[in-house]
């Protein structure tokens, strides 16, 4: 192999120690690929992770390059602002202290302790824990990675229930509550479970001692190959925007057998062998709905005998109800696909495709290279292993709007055909009974509005992406980062816009980014936003508002929407728009019902 | 017998030295990469490319490739 390796080059040959050096090698001269710094702060000597997590993010399209601090150097790389750690400019820190290498007593002579002591070593280890991430969070931007604490190694004695080895579990267990707590209040901090990584892989199994006395390195290579997967998943999972909705084919996917041929009788889908198989993948799929992801099908198939299935078949988990769009005929499954997108207004990088049938697979990949395609092993038995090892739906924030995400998009359908029947649009809008509600960017609210600016890419006037640290910045600075959320006779859509005002001159001010869900678009919630913006502005006696529209492959939408709101152009080579305050006004539309959050 | 091939192979992906450069002789004074953490993640390669698991002892002795063949053919003997 040469230098020319792109992500998808990188296959599961590679598993040894020896593979994984050599791979690691290569892609340090390998250019095509996305370059991430990572710094890495440990008790014991984690640069032998090195080849593992390089490689494994290479198979994601990065090149890791990684900056490892000299061994239990925490406070002084983290305290000193000239340390290397911060000259090395990272884009993700990762912590790891473990209990054994601060605390080898409370590991090995955990019985010599007092209630009252513990309860000391648990403040000062998550004490010190809060201090190392607030000493970051002052300094970086950089995502954080903390490594929560693992369990000692149990002999078998533990088994037959030693008291006191037991509550050395319980205090890990609440050390690390407490960890993940803390790790919740600090904007871009992650938690990786390695406490239930390595029970996962049996610490039994996973510690070389000569490697521990010898170098200070606590795991053998086969758990430095699994943790480095994880670490690198996790960097994975935090830079990319996760998918949105699973678009599934039936026959020998959802049950087994083809109900066409088989009949609703005939398929496999039951609580014994195989059709439990089926019945355990359509559970793991309503676990996808429950996280907020859209159900879709694509099917070559009669819809009749579908819904007869999904109607009458006792053991059929997944109902009619549960998909947001159903393409079920002969037309091929690319079309389906642009159909699904079209119908649910999301792009078709955010559609993952499931189906048994390599040929579909293929002529999906080949005419949608957007659409992701999950490869589907050809027992049904590893169906839901490959979906989770495809990471296209990890999701690392869960918010209440993700939640009733895949609610909200039925009720959407509910609205579309409703607009079919009702007389116009302004009659359909007035009948919406629409409320929106407008607040400033607070602690509770900007886990939701990071999310909003990076994902959405329709209704988005400048795309600008923004961390929370990025809005925490931008409101210390005078700006203003205000939220919408909308509600109407069909349920609460939760947050669903975004705006942010910067003063560029006394009183001048501009509307750096504006954006609204796909969900909402079409309801005028924009020009009642604006005028909410106006407002807000007129009131600390703003005079002039410019607007920016910045073109993308996805934002066509919005290209007139400073012409629709009697903006004037001042710069047309770089889009800028321009209010007069004191001349124009935005007229709300009626049919909305707007308040403030105060 | 030990794959001679493979162990040449090993060595070189670990210390990132073309395998032409590499013969009995080569120890840590004659490889400059060859340093005490290149020395582990050698021991580990080697341990699992041959299967076999080796001592705090042997790994400590493996210090130039003549040295590594002789340990490792024992240890593989056990």
């Amino acid at each position: 192999m040469n230098g020319r390796m792109g992500k998808d080059n990188f296959s599961s040959i590679i598993n040894s120690p020896s593979d994984y050096a050599r791979a690691s090698r290569e892609i340090e001269e390998n250019d095509s690929l996305n370059k991430i710094n990572i710094a890495f702060l440990s008790s014991y000597t984690s640069e032998v992770l090195n080849p593992y997590i390089v490689v494994e993010l290479a198979k994601n399209g990065y090149k890791g390059s990684l900056y490892y601090a000299p061994f239990n150097q925490f406070e002084q790389e983290i305290y000193n602002p000239d340390s290397e750690l911060y000259l090395f400019e990272p884009s993700v820190i990762i912590i790891h202290s473990r209990i054994e290498d601060t605390h080898q007593n409370l590991m090995m002579r955990f019985a010599k302790y007092s209630d009252d002591e513990l309860i000391e070593i648990s403040e000062d280890i998550i004490n010190r824990h809060q201090k190392m991430l607030d000493g970051i969070r002052s300094k970086s931007d950089a995502k954080i990675i903390v490594i929560n604490f693992g369990n000692s190694q149990l002999t078998e004695e533990y088994f037959i229930s030693s008291p006191v080895i037991q509550s050395q579990q319980t205090y890990i267990q609440k050390l690390n509550n407490s960890l993940l707590e803390l790790s919740k209040n600090i904007t871009s901090c992650y938690v990786i479970d390695y406490q239930q990584l390595f029970a996962h892989i049996g610490l039994n199994n996973s510690i070389d001692p000569k490697l521990f006395y010898m170098a200070r390195i606590p795991f053998n290579s086969s758990s430095q190959i699994t943790f480095g997967k994880i670490i690198a998943r996790m960097i994975y999972v935090i830079f990319r925007v996760p998918a949105k909705c699973i678009v599934l084919d039936l026959d020998n996917t959802l049950w087994g057998g083809v109900v066409g041929e088989d009949g609703i009788s005939g398929i496999q889908l039951s609580d014994e062998y195989p059709g439990n198989i089926f019945k355990a993948f359509q559970r793991a799929i309503l676990g996808l709905r429950d996280q907020g992801v859209i159900l879709s099908i694509a099917s070559k198939n009669n819809i009749n005998d579908v819904l007869e299935v999904f109607e009458k078949h006792t053991d059929c988990l997944l109902k009619k109800s549960d998909f947001s769009s159903m393409q079920i005929h002969w037309e091929n499954k690319a079309s389906s696909i642009e159909k699904i997108s079209k119908e649910l207004n999301i792009g078709l990088d955010s559609i993952v495709f499931f189906d048994d049938n390599p040929a579909e697979r293929d002529w999906v990949r080949a005419q949608l290279p957007d659409v992701k395609v999950v490869e589907v092993p050809k027992n049904p038995i590893n169906y839901l292993k490959a979906l989770h090892e495809s990471k296209f739906f990890d999701s690392l924030i869960m918010t209440n709007e993700d939640r009733v995400r895949a609610d909200i998009y039925q009720q959407e359908q509910q609205r579309k055909s409703d607009l079919f029947n009702s007389v116009s649009v302004d009659d359909f809008l007035r009948e919406l009974k629409m409320k929106i509600k407008i607040g400033f960017s607070d602690d509770i609210t900007i886990t939701r509005i990071e999310q909003l600016l990076n994902k959405t890419n329709q209704f988005n006037l400048t795309t600008k992406r923004y961390s929370s640290s990025d809005i925490i910045k931008i409101i210390s600075d005078g700006g203003k980062v205000l939220w919408l959320s909308s509600a109407d006779r069909y349920g609460d859509n939760g947050i669903v816009g975004v705006a942010i005002l910067i003063e560029i001159k006394h009183k001048i001010w501009i509307i750096d980014s504006m954006l609204l869900s796909c969900r909402v678009i079409g309801r005028k919630i924009e020009t009642a936003f604006l005028a909410e913006i106006v407002e807000i502005l007129k009131s600390e006696s703003a005079y002039e508002l410019y607007g920016q529209y910045l073109p993308t492959k996805k934002n066509h939408i919005v290209s007139d929407f400073y012409k629709k709101h009697s903006f004037k152009l001042t710069d047309k080579k770089n889009n800028f728009w321009k209010l007069n305050l004191n001349e124009s006004d935005i007229i709300k539309p009626i049919f909305i019902q707007v308040s403030r959050n105060d | 017998m030990i794959d001679d091939f493979k162990l040449k192979e090993v060595i070189s992906n670990v210390l990132g030295i073309p395998t032409v450069e590499i013969n009995n002789d080569s120890s840590p004074d004659s490889i400059e990469k060859w340093d005490s953490l290149s020395h582990l993640k050698l021991v580990m390669a080697i341990e699992s490319e041959f299967n076999v698991e080796l001592s705090p002892e042997d790994s400590m002795d493996m210090l130039s490739v003549k040295l590594i063949r002789i340990i490792l053919q024992d240890a593989l003997k056990k």
